[in-house]
């Protein structure tokens, strides 16, 4: 009897500590979010106001919604987002898991020198591509076009690395099984390994999905069109050279996050499922 | 003799199928970036006259380099960056994986929240991070009831830009932490706890080994972020801030050479020096990783 | 419950390759884009392009394209190596050499040559010519518009201190000793200066009869000359004044944020920020005004005035698909009417001479009208915004010398390391 006593009061104080941490986390993640709620209805005084620091505006309103709408076509700008992270994603999730899958599983000539070409393009800083690759879209005339967002993100040095650690942790007989009943290489792959890594493809998934999203210098660059912006770059256009209407700002910009946070809930339900979920299937 | 022949034909289709599954990626690896970056390497002997003009001068851009206390005073910065940032990133970003997989209530909820910081306008996070640690109005001093120049003095400048690194990139590595989590078969803990072994025990003999690849990767990525860190500095910190030369990377040191002034032999030079660098420690990790990562179970 | 994925991607796919097919323009008009950096400016310039297409062409359409100031440069950069650089846009002076100098902007002396013998001296003061000329000496772009640096006051903090608001005979005892009592009077800043060339020390150094560039040649520093020495100790020194902030504030707050928190009296500031404050502090209305920039009393050389004054000016590719068009196009830009639009729109005090004033319309929406005629009037003691061939490779690098001297290093030394960055690329 005592035995269980004691076993429920440390399964109590082990709940205590798990949501004393989540709540406290949660508080501080949540901080910047909930001051771009704030600035986005404070005027534009009170979002620079110093000493005091105005927290919350001194009237609710939605003027700066209404202003952010109507300085951003932000039909065409979520469409264009919705697009480039799409075919991003899509590139990533594909290419990504057929090498993270050969790298981790096949053997083949090469495959440590190719290995490492993944390892030095993650090393490499984003700034040097900039020039060169916009220069391949210019000659391609794919300028101010949808496929010019997707072009860098056709492939994923990131998404093979990460793949491919996944694939390692799989054990070598599941694979060894499937080609025993018959399936060649791209089958095994594909109906029996890859259904295994459904939360790591949704992990990368969104972390691609995120990334695109943030890409600011990019879009920016290479698309001039507002129609064919994206979100990021087309908010970046409301920041002045000397001056930036901030309360404006934070409120397209909680417009443009909205999308994003929806398509995490949807695919934060494939952790709930876990393992189990995606097995079955 | 039949046999073998057999096993190599199959080893050859195999071989087959690696070249095809990679193919996708190391081409596209090799025309987005591995050319750009030997252009790179090519222009780090150059000067750049203007335009994508080359003129080719041997090794004065590394001989002005290694000559100049600035880039060494970055190198440190950026090292000691990695040092503030990394180990303390993952963990915690491993403990939110594991928080996040407990069995709570509200579980999207809490997964939601630690989320946004990634979703969230760069302008805003700055604006109150900024606010935060301004020295003569900011919440933190108010708190502590200090009067710490947080962004302005040498001292605490990179403490700062640390923290808020860490805070933006917990989410991120969390939600890879989280799918490595859920990848470890149920049955594994179901199988230890009837054995009685205690959440510590189950932690280090279950829970690190399985994940331990995951992590792996999240080291390299998050490693390689931090030595390549600029935009962080350039948000938080004005050209005019005191404490700029003790908290500049390589990359903004890099940001400024080729695209401020426009001196992009130079700053070729020092991007070819901090891949250097990366890859050197990279080249340990993977070394290292045999003595930590499980791939067998 | 899988096919939904599917079904999601292919609508994308199918939507994908409609988007595209919806792409060029088919009116058979030519549409030229005009690419700038600021979007307070955005509706002035397509209000102006508009005029174009209704008054002189219209089969010409014109697009405004905003990009943000940082990645503006980098992008502008890119597409002139590739050669697809937008019809129009704009070009600041710290940029225009580099531009002018490797032939990617189009020579545009002549543009007016049919039409009005010396266009641009007519229309257009010295500097304004000069701020848009490549090295050569020939105009690579049309000026656009020009301002200068004023003092900002706080009416209430002057009142409260009973101190008589500054005027145009001000001179920098007047401004320290009003920073004074109005610190004394109200524990709030006084003259907040601040770490900054164009809003900072460079004024002082041409009130004091120093210089930056030699003015003949505008090769040789002039960081180490004795008037350019002691205008500098003066204005850093100025924070060590108890009613003057030091510089770890200013890296966190910016004395105009401060001067619209009222926390401080004075703050020098550009015209072309004046609207935006007006439309951004509602209740700080009436509140403040402008006055001309106080004089050096003991300078060097001179009369002790000066107040930095700068332009941006209208560019297009030498190598331009449209480039006939696009001249008739600038030739309009560079009109009366062109600028009056421009004027007019509240976007920047135009450069053509005589028409400063349209600029003021914009200010009339509101209850109080801010002294104008201070900044008109402060055009006669303009210096030339400083630039020279090689400035942006040593811009940075003094600057961080500058923010050295403010960490407290020795002046003279920094001043001399100065000289040596900005002198290191002149080539005899």
């Amino acid at each position: 009897m005592k035995s269980t006593d004691s076993l429920r009061r440390s399964y109590a104080i082990n709940k205590f500590i798990v949501y004393f941490f989540l709540i406290l986390g949660a508080l501080i993640m949540v901080f910047p979010f909930a001051w771009m709620i704030l600035t986005s209805s404070k005027t534009v005084a009170e979002s620079v106001q110093v000493d005091p620091i105005v927290i919350l505006p001194a009237k609710w309103m939605l003027d700066n919604f209404r202003d952010a709408i109507k300085s951003l076509p932000f039909g065409r700008l979520y469409w264009n987002t919705t697009l480039m992270v799409f075919f991003r994603v899509i590139c990533a999730v594909l290419f990504s898991s057929m090498a993270g899958y050969a790298f981790a599983k096949l053997k083949f000539r090469g495959k440590n020198l190719l290995f490492g070409i993944v390892l030095v393009q993650m090393s490499l800083p984003s700034q040097i591509f900039i020039i060169p690759q916009y220069q391949m879209v210019a000659h391609m005339g794919m300028a101010n076009t949808i496929f010019a967002l997707v072009f860098p993100g056709l492939v994923s040095a990131f998404g093979v690395f990460f793949l491919r650690q996944t694939y390692m942790s799989i054990p070598d007989e599941v694979g060894e099984a499937a080609y025993l009943d018959g399936c060649n290489q791209w089958q095994t792959f594909y109906k029996v390994m890859f259904p295994l890594t459904g939360t790591s493809v949704a992990a990368l998934t969104i972390f691609t999905a995120v990334f695109a999203y943030g890409d600011l210098m990019w879009p920016l660059v290479v698309n001039s069109d507002l129609k064919m912006m994206t979100l990021s770059s087309g908010l970046s256009t409301l920041k002045g050279q000397f001056t930036t209407n901030f309360p404006v700002l934070m409120a397209g910009s909680l417009l443009a996050m909205l999308p994003m946070v929806v398509l995490y809930l949807i695919f934060q339900r494939q952790f709930v499922e876990g393992i189990a979920g995606t097995g079955g299937k | 003799m039949k046999n073998k022949v057999k096993l190599s034909a199959a080893a050859r289709r195999e071989e087959n199928w690696g070249w095809f599954m990679v193919a996708p990626t190391i081409i596209g690896l090799l025309v987005l970036n591995i050319w750009p970056f030997i252009q790179t390497i090519y222009t780090s002997f150059c000067e750049h006259l203007g335009f994508g003009h080359y003129r080719f001068l041997g090794l004065a851009n590394y001989v002005k380099m290694f000559g100049n206390a600035e880039f060494w005073k970055a190198t440190w910065n950026t090292i000691f960056f990695c040092i503030l940032t990394v180990p303390v990133g993952v963990a915690l970003a491993l403990l939110v994986a594991i928080l996040l997989n407990a069995k709570v209530k509200f579980k999207g909820g809490f997964r939601t929240l630690f989320f946004l910081p990634l979703v969230c306008a760069p302008a805003a996070v700055a604006m109150v991070w900024r606010w935060i640690f301004n020295g003569e109005y900011g919440v933190l001093n108010q708190i502590l009831g200090a009067n710490i120049q947080w962004i302005t003095d040498p001292k605490t400048a990179v403490i700062a830009v640390a923290i808020v690194s860490v805070w933006s990139s917990v989410g991120y590595d969390a939600v890879l932490l989280l799918a490595g989590l859920q990848n470890i078969p149920k049955t594994l803990y179901e199988a230890n706890s009837i054995d009685g072994a205690g959440k510590i025990r189950q932690f280090f003999t279950i829970t690190l080994p399985m994940v331990s690849p995951t992590m792996f990767s999240v080291l390299i990525m998050r490693l390689m972020a931090s030595m390549k860190v600029y935009d962080l500095i350039y948000m938080m910190a004005d050209e005019t801030n005191p404490a700029l030369t003790d908290m500049q990377s390589l990359m903004y040191l890099f940001y400024r050479s080729s695209f401020v002034a426009g001196e992009r032999g130079y700053g070729s030079a020092i991007v070819v020096w901090t891949v250097g660098l990366i890859l050197l420690v990279t080249l340990i990790q993977f070394w290292g990783q045999k003595k930590w990562v499980t791939y067998d179970i | 419950m899988k096919k939904i994925p599917r079904m999601i991607a292919a609508a994308l796919m199918l939507a994908l390759l409609l988007s595209t097919a919806g792409c060029g323009s088919s009116d058979g008009k030519t549409h030229l884009t005009f690419q700038i950096w600021d979007v307070a400016q955005r509706d002035g310039m397509q209000a102006m392009c508009d005029a174009y297409t209704a008054q002189v062409d219209p089969n010409v359409v014109i697009e405004v394209q905003v990009t943000n100031w940082n990645e503006y440069w980098t992008k502008l950069e890119a597409a002139a190596e590739s050669n697809t650089m937008p019809d129009i846009y704009w070009m600041h002076t710290d940029q225009i050499l580099y531009y002018a100098d490797f032939g990617i902007l189009a020579d545009l002396t002549d543009l007016y040559a049919g039409e009005e013998d010396n266009y641009y001296a007519n229309h257009f003061s010295d500097i304004s010519i000069s701020n848009a000329s490549g090295t050569d000496g020939r105009i690579y772009g049309i000026p656009k518009d020009k301002d200068n640096v004023l003092l900002v006051y706080n009416k209430e903090m002057f009142d409260t201190a009973g101190v008589a608001y500054p005027t145009s005979e001000w001179t920098w005892d007047d401004l320290t000793d009003a920073s004074a009592k109005v610190y004394a009077a109200t524990g709030k800043y006084g003259y907040m200066a601040y770490n900054d060339e164009q809003l900072g020390y460079w004024n002082f150094v041409y009130q004091k009869g120093g210089y930056i560039l030699d003015p003949e040649t505008n090769l040789h520093a002039g960081y180490t000359q004795p008037a350019t020495r002691d205008a500098i100790r003066y204005y850093v020194d100025l924070q060590k004044n108890e009613w003057c902030p030091d510089q770890n504030y200013f890296a966190e707050t910016s004395p105009g944020t401060a001067f619209f928190s009222g926390m401080g009296a004075m703050f020098l500031e550009g015209s072309w920020n004046l609207l935006n404050e007006m439309k951004n502090y509602p209740d700080m209305v009436g509140k403040w005004d402008i006055a001309m920039l106080p004089r050096c009393p003991d300078p060097a050389s001179g009369d002790g005035r000066g107040s930095i004054s700068n332009g941006l000016c209208y560019s297009t590719a030498a190598k331009g698909k449209n480039l006939e068009t696009v001249k008739e196009v600038l030739k309009f830009f560079g009109s009366e009417e062109g600028q009056r639009i421009q004027g007019e729109s509240g976007a920047a005090i135009p450069a053509y001479l005589g028409l400063e004033d349209t600029w003021s319309k914009s200010f009339g929406d509101f209850d109080y009208m801010l002294d104008l005629d201070q900044c008109y009037g402060q055009f006669d003691y303009a210096i030339q915004y400083i630039n020279n061939a090689s400035r942006r490779k040593w811009k940075s690098n003094v600057a961080d010398e500058m923010v050295k001297v403010y960490n407290g290093s020795d002046l003279d030394s920094s001043l001399a390391r100065m000289q040596e960055l900005a002198d290191y690329y002149v080539t005899e």
